[in-house]
């Protein structure tokens, strides 16, 4: 069986299959599954799992000997040089891409199966869901940019209707149109550069169009292409100012669509980036590229989280953070630097699993209540325990608390950051630490905020029958939480076992091109510096010190446990409740509930003016969404005419 | 070990909480006279607390009026036991010029169980603190017997 | 295998006893101590006993423990020992006159620091929410703001102090940080990080809570904030977290501005040293501060340090960067 893993004729197909198979399924449930449950679920959970499985199958192939998969659809091979067929190229960094995918598509399927048992239409719903992972999954394992292309459009396509699914409620029609606007302005920028790209170089295979621009160099043709591609890249994976639709689309999307949005969908915007950036164009020795990506990034995550700490919906809060955390891995991946890159695709891989686990969250919540409405909701922690603790590991995750995923990659951004800044001597990258450093308390109170306004406080009378979400609902959240465990402590192994490879295989684009055309192409080359960290954090031993001093102190209270006050478990019979009751100044008890929308109105009046002006930008009018984005792709191609030629 | 310490802080560190059941505010301004540098009561560990669940003893002026008399009970209950009340003032004692309206509702001995009485109209900071150290040793003997 | 025995002893040494759990808890308290003595002679008055906050604890300890109704048990009572725990695992972790028992490297760096100080925080703000009590809810939010108002100037003056040291170089670690300043001298002593160390001083009182800074504990507003459902040991492990922050933010100011400059070939004379400029600097910035003003409104606070401290530690950080 093992034997299988290792054949590389075998092997080269599962990339493939795995595509083919979840378009495949995609029709099977249209045809067969639109009446029968049973049958829906089981082709879907067939599909996604048998994509991951495949998937995994990869690893010891690509991960393990460092080998790059290259298959040409139809076996149509390069002719005279020249590739014509469609390819399909894994190396690590698609591979990486490609398990972040199909695993985050898998859970998503066994949530979807109850939390979208109350919705009608399911035959169309897990027919989009499968043709929509199927779109990404091709668009990370593909080697053939116009292919590319096609994917990112199948992917904008089904997002548009997954979007709208839930079609009774304006707001998802409103999401759904805003989305499909942005979205084909984005879809048509990238057609553009593929256009400008393939009158230039005569091929539209990714390692053969690396290997004529490292050859030949940049003309302004090129340096247009480029410009093109990175912002039709940038809507894909919402930058600021691209990031409009992204908010409406994650609110009114249900949430086991939200989290692949927020996990996969803005992820596939951020490989298509590093492609463009490391692979196609090689332009990361460009400071100018590196400043651009950077500045992006730096704006991206302070105007995200601000933007998120003035929301008071779950899902649209949520929304915002996903926006500012692809801030950090812009901002990472911009450096070109080896421990910049890997912090980054850490960074990614992290966030892929605690806001998948923060979206389910909220899923949960909007199961059992039916509203996601911060100011309606409040004291859920004591009717539904298990989503409070997944929930907890989720914003700890994403606000960089130690031990957590989160603190691990932020802490490697931050030093790949400082120290790119103090080797180059640019002040810009300092100001961006500094940026990226008070983001991450931004993050952590909003989620205070959350914490607060969702879990904890009191209960509103009206969700007193509150019960917890059902187990397959929650298996996916656990899975995840352990994950942002597992992770954040061993981050070393995942490090070197992981990010390893896909960042050699990223900055390795000679080996890239000459595995797709054999040893003749392969002009270009990057040096694959080996820079290790700077210093240490050791989650490992941290924890020991921790578990050595919580003994302690458990062992002083349990041996003082007579003499230290009595801690009261039941009430006893004899006193009233007014001993339990919360503290009024006297007054009864009531429901006084300090809600998430104006926690931190101190904050928020100081920034008054920020606050107005940014609600002000977004309008929710598509007039004004769709301007940013001509304006940002204007600025785009300006910046990179001056300073890149 | 901690038995004697615990018990021995006790009369240390009492921290204050007060209650205004519809004083003339003249007690009041007696019993923060006492915080002052003058008569400066946390040299004995006073502390004025913000919340009945921080508090040792809790301070009483005023007749209890009819408004007054369930916020009172509410937040004696939600005192921390060991716990010691202190009535300051005559009016708690004895409803003072307030007796006989219709509402006053006092004396305080009728819902609680008043550990020490500074008496007074009012009472002055020496008397106060002295009723307040008598409370701390009172509070610290609480304890004890509840070790028993 | 003797060996690991007196390693693993040493190493539990280390986190129990000096300079962990006992060794901080009895500074932690006695610094709090003194703060109240010197704030009560400042006001002219005799004041408590320095010893008062071991009798507050201890106090606390003895009294009953009640729920509320509204909490959420396990957070409610696990949120104060989190904070507490990852507190002293902190203070471990601290070179104190260089001593670092686990290694130069092992996790003492400038940003891992600004990451556990949160822990205690949330800490915090997660066992006052889970309380239920609306003046909680407010008192967290306030809280909250404080945090992300010294945060700013706290990163900056971090940033300002690597990159002084680290030259041309990447330099986060607390340990290299100490020592360069044996051979530089102390760094209290360069005048472009004057600015700096004033607004470190400036952060200390905001990250420990105390007058005029403790919006969120507002005990004559909104009745001590997230503490106020707070009762018996829970509430006095709270008080000991705020006591012991006192000594980490004045370890920590220490290190970054004195370092192995004040350093001593003696252990216990270097452990004695770091306690004497905590004291000094607990008086310099909290108990000074305390007795001038009067507590501040949360969005002057806010702008505060947004403004004024961020201005002072900008500064520093232009100085070093272009000379």
């Amino acid at each position: 069986m093992m034997e299988m893993f290792n054949n590389y004729e075998v092997v080269k197909h599962f990339p493939v299959i795995a595509v083919m198979g979840l378009f495949l399924f995609a029709f099977l449930i249209e045809i067969f599954g639109a009446k029968c449950k049973i049958i829906r679920n089981t082709l879907t959970l067939i599909a996604t799992g048998g994509a991951f499985a495949l998937i995994l199958g990869l690893i010891p192939m690509v991960f393990g000997e460092g080998n790059v998969i290259s298959y040409w659809m139809g076996d149509w091979k390069p002719v005279a040089g020249y590739a014509i067929g469609i390819g399909y190229e894994v190396d690590a960094l698609s591979l990486f891409f490609g398990l972040l995918v199909s695993g985050t598509f898998f859970l998503s399927s066994i949530y979807s199966i109850k939390y979208m048992s109350r919705d009608h239409h399911l035959g169309h719903y897990y027919t989009l869901f499968l043709m929509l992972s199927g779109s990404v999954l091709g668009l990370v394992l593909t080697g053939d940019i116009f292919n590319m292309f096609v994917m990112i459009e199948i992917m904008t396509f089904a997002s548009v209707a997954l979007t709208a699914f839930r079609n009774k409620k304006g707001i998802a029609l409103e999401a759904g149109f805003k989305y499909l606007i942005l979205g084909s302005i984005g879809s048509s920028l990238v057609l553009a550069g593929i256009a400008v790209l393939y009158m230039q170089c005569h091929t539209l295979n990714m390692a053969q169009i690396s290997s004529i621009i490292g050859g030949a160099g940049l003309n302004p043709s090129l340096v247009f292409a480029f410009a093109l591609m990175f912002a039709g890249f940038g809507v894909k994976s919402y930058i600021v100012p691209f990031h409009t639709p992204a908010a409406d689309a994650y609110m009114a999307a249900p949430s086991s669509i939200s989290m692949v949005f927020s996990g996969m969908v803005n992820k596939a915007g951020v490989y298509a980036l590093i492609r463009l950036t490391y692979t196609i164009f090689n332009a990361m020795d460009i400071p100018a590229v590196n400043i651009l990506l950077v500045t992006l990034g730096a704006i991206t995550m302070f105007i995200g989280v601000t933007m998120a700490l003035a929301q008071h919906d779950f899902k649209r809060l949520l929304a915002f953070h996903s926006i500012s955390q692809i801030g950090y891995v812009i901002t990472a991946i911009g450096l070109g630097t080896a421990l910049g890159l890997s912090s980054g695709l850490f960074h990614a891989m992290n966030h892929t699993m605690f806001k998948g686990l923060l979206f389910l969250c909220a899923g949960a919540v909007f199961y059992a209540t039916g509203t996601t409405d911060l100011d309606k909701l409040g004291g859920l922690s004591k009717r539904m325990p298990k989503t409070t603790i997944c929930f907890l590991i989720g914003a700890f995750s994403i606000s960089g608390l130690p031990p957590f995923n989160g603190f691990a990659s932020k802490w490697m951004i931050y030093q790949s950051v400082y120290a790119k800044g103090v080797e180059s001597g640019n002040f810009a990258y300092i100001f961006a630490t500094i940026v990226a450093l008070v983001v991450s308390v931004m993050t952590l109170a909003s989620f205070i905020k959350v914490t607060q306004a969702v879990f904890f406080g009191q209960l509103p009378d009206k969700l007193k029958d509150t019960k917890e979400v059902p187990f397959a609902m929650r298996l996916p959240m656990w899975i995840m939480s352990g994950l942002c465990i597992l992770s954040g402590v061993f981050y070393r192994f995942v490090d070197v076992n992981v990010l390893y490879p896909v960042r050699n295989a990223a900055f390795g684009v000679k080996n890239y091109i000459s595995s797709m055309l054999g040893g003749e192409a392969a002009a270009a080359a990057s040096n694959v510096s080996s820079e290790e960290f700077f210093t240490l954090w050791d989650p490992k031993l941290w924890l020991i010190l921790f578990a050595i001093v919580l003994l302690a102190v458990c062992i002083v209270v349990l041996l003082g446990d007579k003499t230290l006050g009595a801690v009261r478990k039941n009430k006893a019979s004899e006193e009233s409740d007014g001993k339990y009751a919360t503290f009024f100044g006297g007054e009864k008890s009531t429901h006084s509930h300090v809600a998430g929308s104006d926690l931190f109105w101190g904050f928020k009046k100081d920034f008054k003016g920020y606050f107005k002006f940014m609600q002000g930008m977004h309008s929710g009018s598509v007039n004004d969404y769709a301007l940013y984005v001509v304006v940002g792709t204007a600025l785009i191609v300006a910046t990179m005419f001056i300073f890149v030629l | 070990m901690f038995k004697k310490i615990i018990a021995k802080s006790m009369s240390k560190s009492p921290w204050i909480y007060h209650v205004n059941t519809g004083s003339c505010n003249g007690c009041d301004i007696e019993l923060v006279a006492v915080i002052t540098p003058r008569y400066d009561a946390e040299r004995f560990g006073f502390k004025l607390a913000g919340t009945p669940r921080h508090a040792d003893i809790v301070v009483v002026s005023g007749p209890i009026t009819s408004q007054s008399k369930d916020r009172l009970a509410r937040t004696l209950e939600q005192v921390p036991e060991p716990k010691v009340v202190v009535s300051i003032g005559s009016c708690p004692q004895s409803g003072n010029v307030f007796k006989g309206s219709y509402s006053v509702e006092g004396p305080l001995e009728k819902y609680t169980h008043v550990d020490v009485a500074i008496a007074g109209c009012t009472p002055k900071p020496e008397a106060i603190i002295e009723g307040l150290y008598k409370a701390a040793q009172i509070l610290q003997e609480k304890r004890e017997a509840m070790e028993k | 295998m003797s060996e690991t025995v007196v390693t693993m002893l040493t190493n539990a040494f280390s986190v129990l006893v000096f300079p962990g759990l006992l060794f901080v808890m009895i500074v932690g308290l006695l610094l709090a101590g003194i703060d109240r003595k010197v704030l009560a002679r400042m006001q002219k008055r005799k004041g408590p006993p320095v010893l008062q906050p071991f009798y507050d604890f201890f106090k606390l300890m003895g009294k009953e423990t009640i729920i509320p109704d509204a909490a959420n048990r396990r957070v409610f009572l696990a949120a104060p020992i989190i904070g507490f725990v990852s507190l002293v695992v902190m203070v471990v972790l601290i070179p104190i006159g260089g001593y670092t028992p686990f290694g130069i490297t092992f996790n003492a760096d400038l940003i891992v620091m600004l990451y556990l100080l949160t822990i205690p925080a949330v800490a915090l703000i997660i066992g006052g929410s889970s309380s239920g009590s609306p003046y909680a809810g407010i008192g967290i939010s306030r809280e909250m703001v404080t945090m992300m108002a010294y945060e700013l100037p706290l990163v900056i003056v971090l940033l300002t102090v690597a990159l002084k040291v680290g030259g041309g170089s990447f330099c986060f670690s607390l340990g290299e940080i100490s020592a360069w300043q044996e051979t530089n001298g102390a760094l209290i002593t360069h005048w472009e990080l004057i600015p700096a160390a004033i607004a470190f001083l400036f952060v200390i009182p905001a990250e420990v809570g105390t007058q005029p800074f403790d919006v969120a504990e507002a005990e004559t507003e909104i009745c001590e904030g997230p503490l106020v459902e707070y009762t018996g040991a829970p509430l006095a492990m709270f008080k000991l977290n705020t006591a012991i922050k006192m000594f980490v933010m004045t370890a920590l100011f220490t290190v970054l501005f004195f370092g192995n400059a004040v350093a001593t070939e003696y252990l216990a004379l270097n452990a004695l040293i770091v306690v004497a400029i905590s004291a000094g600097i607990t008086v310099l910035s909290m108990t000074l501060a305390h007795a001038v003003c009067a507590r501040l409104k949360i969005e002057h606070l806010f702008k505060f340090y947004w403004t004024v401290v961020t201005a002072l530690a900008a500064i520093s950080l232009v100085l070093v960067w272009c000379l």
